[in-house]
This record gives structure tokens, sequence and C-alpha cells, in this order.
């Protein structure tokens, strides 16, 4: 198993791969968005303006499932999770509520695929956290109508210092 | 038949309402435990509970747990809707008291079998 180095912590992509965090998406977007809505795994470039909801999982792997993608979007996918009881101006909250239950819902599942027992956070919405170890990140690209959305599956602790040997092997010091 | 839909999403409450009604189901609404526990205290005597697992002020354990230690409660279906999947979380949910647990993402055809196994669907619904 891939540990973070200098610690005894794995990294997630030894715990999840791309595949299941695949199947889990998939499963959400027909169960939430529509029946013949389905992503696609490719990569796409995200637009300038965007927006991200993301759930905290704590236990032996801590971290957090983030989605991300564009404010339009988002908009859109509210629209279609809401159907015919979207309000014709939605306003921020409704796309907040909307996006947080989806990541939220892949969290979830997400939590259950790691080692546990585990915590799962309410849903935040906002800019995404940043990555803070790039070897702790599962990522999956995917296209909704041709639209591009992210999740990153990404550890929040930084990683642990390298152990490296004393400058001064005799232990001397300055 | 009556139900009260609990869940801090107003997305999700709208789909498992959407689900319950069209079941026969009549469906009130509630954001968290605390709020669904008003609506109890208020008089509002449903059949069914859907409850979701996380959410702010009281959540779906919690409400649970207060539910199942009033008498007058007591023939209150309870089931947990939540993405909590782990099998340990499961086993906590029932022994608290609900009585099933559908994990989210599901379909409305998922929750009418569960509701099926409880006897809980409302007469004239096809399975």
């Amino acid at each position: 198993m891939t540990l973070v180095p200098g610690s005894t912590r794995p990294v997630i992509t030894a715990l999840i791969d791309p595949a299941t965090v695949e199947a889990i998406a998939g499963e959400t977007w027909i169960a939430l968005v529509g029946d013949d809505e389905v992503i696609v795994p490719a990569p796409g470039d995200l637009p300038a303006d965007t927006l991200s909801a993301w759930v905290d999982i704590t236990g032996p792997w801590t971290g957090s499932v983030v989605l991300t993608t564009g404010r339009q979007t988002a908009a859109d996918l509210t629209r279609a999770l809401l159907g015919e009881a979207a309000p014709e101006l939605l306003d921020h909250e409704d796309v907040a509520d909307a996006i947080g239950e989806i990541a939220n819902v892949v969290g979830g599942n997400v939590k259950a695929a790691l080692p546990g027992p585990s915590t799962l956070g309410l849903p935040e919405v906002g800019q995404a956290p940043a990555v803070r170890d790039p070897d702790d990140v599962c990522r999956l690209d995917v296209l909704w109508r041709g639209r591009p959305l992210v999740v990153s599956i990404q550890g929040t602790l930084p990683p642990l210092p390298t152990p490296h040997e004393h400058p001064y092997p005799n232990g001397a010091s300055l | 038949m009556r139900a009260l839909v609990i869940d801090d999403s107003r997305a999700m409450r709208r789909i498992v309402s959407t689900a319950l009604e069209g079941f026969g189901y009549e469906t009130r609404q509630a954001g968290h435990g605390q709020g669904a526990l008003d609506v109890l205290q208020e008089g509002y005597a449903p059949d069914l509970c859907t409850i979701d697992w996380n959410m702010p002020v009281m959540d779906g354990l919690q409400f649970v747990s207060v539910v199942r230690a009033n008498p007058a409660w007591r023939a209150l279906t309870l089931v947990m809707v939540t993405s909590e999947s782990e099998q340990g979380q499961i086993v906590r949910a029932l022994a608290a008291g609900a009585h099933e647990y559908v994990i989210k993402p599901f379909t409305p055809d998922a929750l009418r079998d569960k509701l099926a196994l409880l006897g809980m669907l409302p007469q004239g619904v096809a399975l």
C-alpha cells in the first residue's frame, strides 16, 4: 500500500481507484439528475468561473470529496435535479443546495468504500479547498451534456515531513 | 397515508416527497431533526418519517432516538434515507429504532420496494 512519505497514512489512490469513483458518480447522476443523464469520463477545460461543493471525511483517511464545475453548469444541474419544481429564477441558495447534495451523496458513498470508521461532514459550497498533498488525490474528469466536471478526492492533511539524516550524524550541533 | 420528509437539502426533500406523493402519500417536510420534532409536537401525525442522517441542529440518529423514547410515537415507521452507507452506520440506525435503511442515491422503485416490505404502501400502489 502506498503511504504518505514518512507516515503510516495511506494515500487515497491506495484506497480507491477512479473506476470506483466513476461508478459512484454515475449512479448518483442517474438517481438524482435523471434517468437519461449520463456522465462520460473525459477531460475538459473548466471555465474560469467555477463553483465547488464538497464534504469532508474524517477517519483513517482524512480529506474532502470535491465536485467542481462551471457556474452555468451548476445552475443547469440544479434545474435538472429540481425538475418541474425548479423556480423560474434560481438563486445562489438553490444552486448551493443542489450541488451540495450531489457532493454529499458522492461523498457518502466514497466514505463507504474507504476503511472506517469515518465521519462525514455537512456539504460546503464555494471555492474548492486547496490540494494539500498532490500525491494524496484521486481525480475524475467527466463530461455532462458535453460540459466538464471534476470530482476530486483529496487529502486535507499536509504531507508529513520526510525523515532526513541529521546534518551532524554524531549529534553535534552548532 | 401521511409522511414527514426530513432532510437538510431542499432538493432531496423534493425528490423524496415527489416519490412518496407518487405512491399516494400526503407529505410535509422538515430541514432537520429538531424541526421534525416541532412538527410532531404540533400534532401532525404521520405514518412514516424518512430521515437523512447528517443534518445540522439535530441529526437523523438523534431524531430516531428521541422518537423511540416517546411512547406516543411508537407507531411511527422510521426509514433512514441517507448517503451514510457504511455497514456499521446501518447497524447503529437500526439498533436505535429505525425500521429500514435506504442508501442514497436511490430510485423511486427502490424506495417503493422498501416501503412494500414494511407494509407501508398505500393501497392500490402497483408493486
